[in-house]
């Protein structure tokens, strides 16, 4: 019972009329006094007396605790009656409760799934041992290292405790039952202690070769959990590596440029160490205690000069980021902008509520004061007010609570692949407990509007009806404005959702060049494998391309190195026929594709002049390459592409390729993208490819175009690809369907966001709108029952009432233009195919609010006229 | 009375009896108590005490929640002055919700009263 009682103690001290302890304490010490006097005076001896009267007592600490207790209960009991007495209040104005319950609903449940996301993705710091003091150390434009550069860095640099480097390695795990590519690292001894997180078994790399560490996803899936697995030798691309640590659930590196790697192995610099041209390490580094990022960044900079100086050329500018800004950059903008939209739409829901409890809270002028009257006191009144506003509150706040966690869940099985971390963002204690404040906040503050209006001080003048007086007055003006500041606010949500809308339509009509519908793809890779063998590539992929071709389902089938999009993209630079040597700098570069036959037919990319490659380019025939426009219109403008020759080699001892076809420009990386130059060579003429060593080479995409769901055909062609060898890993089974999705995600999620905010904002404020006519119509039935007895019109009266509502929403809509006009440089980045002032966005919003605000003004007006004007010329007091 | 020991019985040498009293009967009496005037808690125990004949003798155990629950309810309005020792005591006295409460309470009293007796009348 002791909180009870504390609370009720609190409370009590409110009212008023809780009795000190002291108080309770004389009274019963002069009670058990008098009761001795008593005794002493029927003749007992003073101990004896005192100590009987005390026995009859039967204990002061427990009188006094059942007295306690009584008050607090009563307490209790008072306040469970005004919370009775409130929702009675509320429940016979269905209609108003409702509607502000269902503002703060929406409201508070924007805001709280919206700060979910926001606090998940870019405020919750990364899981890591004091991640604020990790960075990332590479050159300018986000460029990795070289491993000589990386040595000199760590050893000179003295504002780091401790420097490591990773690089990607995608090994193929063999020698068990379902081989795969695995998605991993090469990292020095340094790296995983210097992110200090434990691992959860064995421990982390020495500086020994050979060794790994799993992540924990990875050892579920493969190993069951089983912690036998500590030991356990595995192969990696035919090599034996051992298993020493396992990591614990939950930990992720590399959080940004390599995400979802799943093995760490030590890597060795052996025979790299003076090399300094391969950049292939990424470098982290924790900043020494006391060590600001200024001074890190400054060492640095010296460090790499006086590198420059002892080696040129090999060192361009280097930049010291934090790791944090790396992972969430990207999206920071975006989701700050998102912040501020919810902002907004909270401010709406709760001007809404405002301005719906002014207008009860005016219509109960007359209850307020004739209840003073009949007696009650002040505080009553206030805590009976307080208590209804914050019921309103409490179920404004249980269903915006209720939106949010189904919001987050939707969120995130919606696939929000644009943001980093999503998979982690939950309604956690933050959320709720800002969601409750936001709730108490509007709660109090509204509910206590009522309370400003009793200072009128006579009694018979309020009870006196106070309706025939004008409709203007101080909180009628207050109002108007709040309902201008609620259209203002949702213009600016309008524009913004509109131009994002737009925006993604202007996506989604981009043309990747090829048709990503029904094409299956999946990665099939021969290190390590027989396949593998100088000779057996040109005889094994052909094969098996053929084998699925056969398939019942397939319509054609080819491969390439890098599917677009999702596949990585490797740069080359070559030589044109007939062209000077250029300059540094200047070399004539291409995306770098290498295709087997079929593979243009089946992504559909058309050949717009010459021919496609063919089984024919192979070792024997004359080299040749197919470019696509962007090429061709670089290189040769104005001129046919078809004939002309590069080449890879220099000039002198060249071996030259004939382009000999040219195709429509691809998508490449990304989506919307401007387009830029490629080159397709056949894998039969690319020495690297058929026989290569390294295991970049020794892997290919296949794509597959299916006459019916290309994922069902999936187990039908891996089967394919096993039946030449059981031990071939495959990977990244996808469609091209699903990459595209993937890659427009982002914007998206964008815009569904936005639209759905704007479409709220619209509601809230249309409501608003319908609120405030409603009841200045009704305090005005008077008036305009005067009207029509003195012949107005009913078009004339509409009127009136439209145009009232359509003023105060235009002047909102104005102060949102300004607004939006402010907020252009904020949305610019966010934007695809059109400018922040579009003009179409910018006329139609306004249009459309002013719309609304009229149909929303116009609904009270014609129930006004509705009325007989007989009534409402005797009406004294309005609804 | 003896010199020394403590005489169980109560005043008056009637055997006591400890009866159970319901929540409003306690209620009824206190306030019929404090019909002709303020007393204070031992007081009010006491006039219960000489109304009831010795029937009643209301223990500080259920007589101080009754008495601050009453003053919650409004029924009773307190005041501090000084007792018959010139010492700081709190009075109680009946106000105009508490005498209402009386009336009503009375009149319960009779109801219940009458509708056992028909009851227990009957074969």
């Amino acid at each position: 019972m002791s909180w009870i009682r504390r609370v009720g103690h609190r409370l009590g001290q409110y009212i008023g009329r809780v009795p000190v302890e002291h108080e309770l304490d004389d009274e019963l010490r002069e009670y058990v006094r008098l009761l001795t006097e008593e005794k002493l005076a029927s003749g007992m001896r003073p101990a004896a007396a005192r100590r009987s009267a005390l026995l009859e007592v039967g204990g002061v600490e427990q009188v006094k605790e059942s007295v306690r207790s009584v008050r607090a209960g009563h307490v209790i009991e008072t306040v469970a009656r005004d919370v009775r007495y409130g929702a009675r209040a509320l429940a016979r104005t269905p209609g108003f409760t409702l509607a502000a319950i269902v503002a703060l609903g929406l409201g508070v449940g924007a805001s709280a799934t919206v700060f979910s996301v926001v606090d998940g993705v870019l405020l919750r710091p990364l899981a890591y041992a004091e991640p604020e003091r990790l960075v990332v150390v590479l050159h300018d434009r986000a460029n990795p290292a070289a491993p000589a550069n990386y040595l000199d860095w760590q050893a000179q640099a003295n504002s780091f405790e401790a420097m490591g480097a990773a690089e990607y390695w995608t090994p193929n795990l063999t020698g068990v039952d379902r081989p795969e590519r695995v998605k991993a690292l090469h990292v020095t001894a340094e790296l995983l202690p210097l992110l200090g997180v434990e691992p959860l078994l064995g421990r982390v790399l020495s500086a020994e070769d050979g060794e790994v560490v799993l992540s924990y996803q990875l050892w579920q899936r493969r190993w069951a959990g089983d912690p036998g697995v500590l030991g356990r030798e595995i192969l990696l691309d035919g090599k034996a590596h051992t298993v020493v640590g396992v990591m614990p659930a939950g930990f992720d590196f590399a959080p940004f440029w390599a995400t979802g790697r799943e093995l760490w192995a030590s890597m060795s610099m052996a025979g790299r160490e003076s090399n300094r041209g391969m950049q292939s390490l990424r470098v982290f580094g924790r900043l020494a205690p006391g060590v600001a990022l200024g001074q890190a960044r400054a060492e640095m900079a010296a460090i790499t000069e006086g590198l420059e100086r002892a080696y040129p050329a090999t060192n361009r500018e280097v930049v010291v980021t934090p790791l944090s800004e790396v992972v969430v950059g990207g999206v920071r903008r975006a989701l700050l902008v998102l912040m501020g939209a919810v902002g907004l739409l909270l401010l709406i829901a709760c001007a809404n509520v405002a301005h719906m409890m002014l207008a009860r809270a005016t219509a109960r002028r007359r209850e307020v004061h004739v209840r003073s009257a009949l007696g009650a006191g002040r505080w009553r009144i206030v805590m009976q007010f307080l208590t209804e506003s914050l019921v309103l509150s409490a179920g404004g706040c249980a269903l915006g609570l209720v939106l949010a966690a189904l919001a987050t869940r939707a969120l995130k099985l919606m696939g929000t692949a644009g943001l980093p971390r999503i998979a982690e963002v939950g309604l956690d204690a933050r959320v709720l407990l800002f969601a409750i404040a936001a709730s108490v906040v509007t709660g109090v503050v509204f509910g206590l509007a009522p309370l400003f209006q009793r200072a009128d001080g006579s009694i018979a003048s309020a009870l006196r009806d106070q309706s025939r007086s004008t409709a203007g007055g101080r909180l009628s003006r207050a109002r108007s404005v709040l309902v201008a500041t609620e259209f203002a606010l949702a213009l600016v949500l309008l524009v913004g959702a509109g131009l994002l809308i737009r925006s993604f339509v202007a996506l989604q009509a981009y043309d990747p060049g090829f048709r990503a519908g029904n094409v299956l793809s999946m990665v099939v890779s021969v290190q390590g494998s027989a396949e593998a063998m100088p000779g057996r590539r040109a005889v094994f992929y052909p094969e098996l391309l053929n084998r699925i071709r056969r398939l019942p389902g397939v319509e054609s089938a080819g491969a390439i190195n890098h599917l677009p999009l999702v596949g990585g993209t490797w740069g080359l630079s070559f030589f044109i026929e007939g062209l000077a040597r250029p300059q540094p700098g200047e070399k004539p570069s291409a995306v770098y594709r290498v295709v087997m036959p079929g593979y243009f037919e089946t992504m559909q990319l058309p050949v717009l002049r010459g021919r496609a490659l063919s089984g024919e380019d192979d070792g024997n025939a004359p080299g040749v390459v197919v470019i696509n426009e962007s090429l061709a219109s670089r290189w040769w403008p104005g001129e046919d592409a078809i004939g002309k020759r590069i080449s890879f080699a220099d000039l002198d001892s060249a071996q030259w390729l004939t382009v000999v076809g040219v195709t429509r420009n691809a998508a490449i990386e990304g989506w919307g993208l401007p387009p830029e130059p490629e080159l397709y060579l056949p894998m039969l003429q690319v020495q690297d490819y058929m026989d290569g060593p390294s295991s970049r080479h020794a892997y290919l995409t296949l794509v597959v175009r299916t006459s019916h769901d290309p994922a069902s055909l999936a187990p039908a062609v891996r089967d394919a690809v096993w039946s030449f060898d059981r031990d071939l890993p495959i990977s990244d089974v996808t469609t091209m369907g699903r990459a595209v999705s993937d890659v427009t995600a982002q914007p998206r999620f964008n815009v569904v966001l936005l639209a759905v905010f704007a479409a709220i904002a619209l509601a809230l404020a249309a409501v608003g709108i319908y609120g405030v006519m409603s009841y200045v119509v009704s305090r005005r039935t008077h008036e305009i029952g005067i009207r029509v007895a003195l012949g107005a019109k009913p078009s004339q009266i509409v009127r009136l009432v439209v145009g009232q509502g359509v003023l105060t929403a235009v002047a909102g809509a104005l102060a949102g233009l300004a607004g939006s006009l402010l907020l252009r440089r904020v949305m610019a980045s966010l934007l695809y195919g059109i400018g922040p002032a579009d003009a179409l966005t910018f006329t139609v919003a306004p249009v459309v609010l002013t719309a609304v605000a009229a149909l929303a003004s116009w609904l009270p007006a014609r129930r006004a006229l509705a009325m007989n004007p007989v009534a409402a010329l005797s009406d004294e007091q309005s609804a | 009375m003896p010199r020394d020991g403590f005489n169980r019985e109560g005043r008056g040498g009637m055997a006591r009896q400890t009866t159970n009293l319901l929540q409003g009967t306690l209620d009824l009496l206190i306030l019929k108590a404090l019909t002709s005037g303020e007393l204070h808690g031992l007081g009010v125990a006491r006039r219960v005490g000489d109304l009831t004949s010795g029937t009643f003798e209301v223990k500080p155990g259920s007589l101080f929640p009754a008495l601050h629950r009453m003053e919650e309810a409004g029924w009773l309005v307190p005041k501090w002055g000084q007792s018959e020792n010139n010492r700081r005591a709190k009075y109680y006295s009946l106000s105009a919700a508490g005498r209402r409460q009386l009336r009503h309470e009375v009149d319960e009293w009779s109801r219940v009263s009458v509708a056992i007796e028909t009851a227990l009348k009957s074969t």
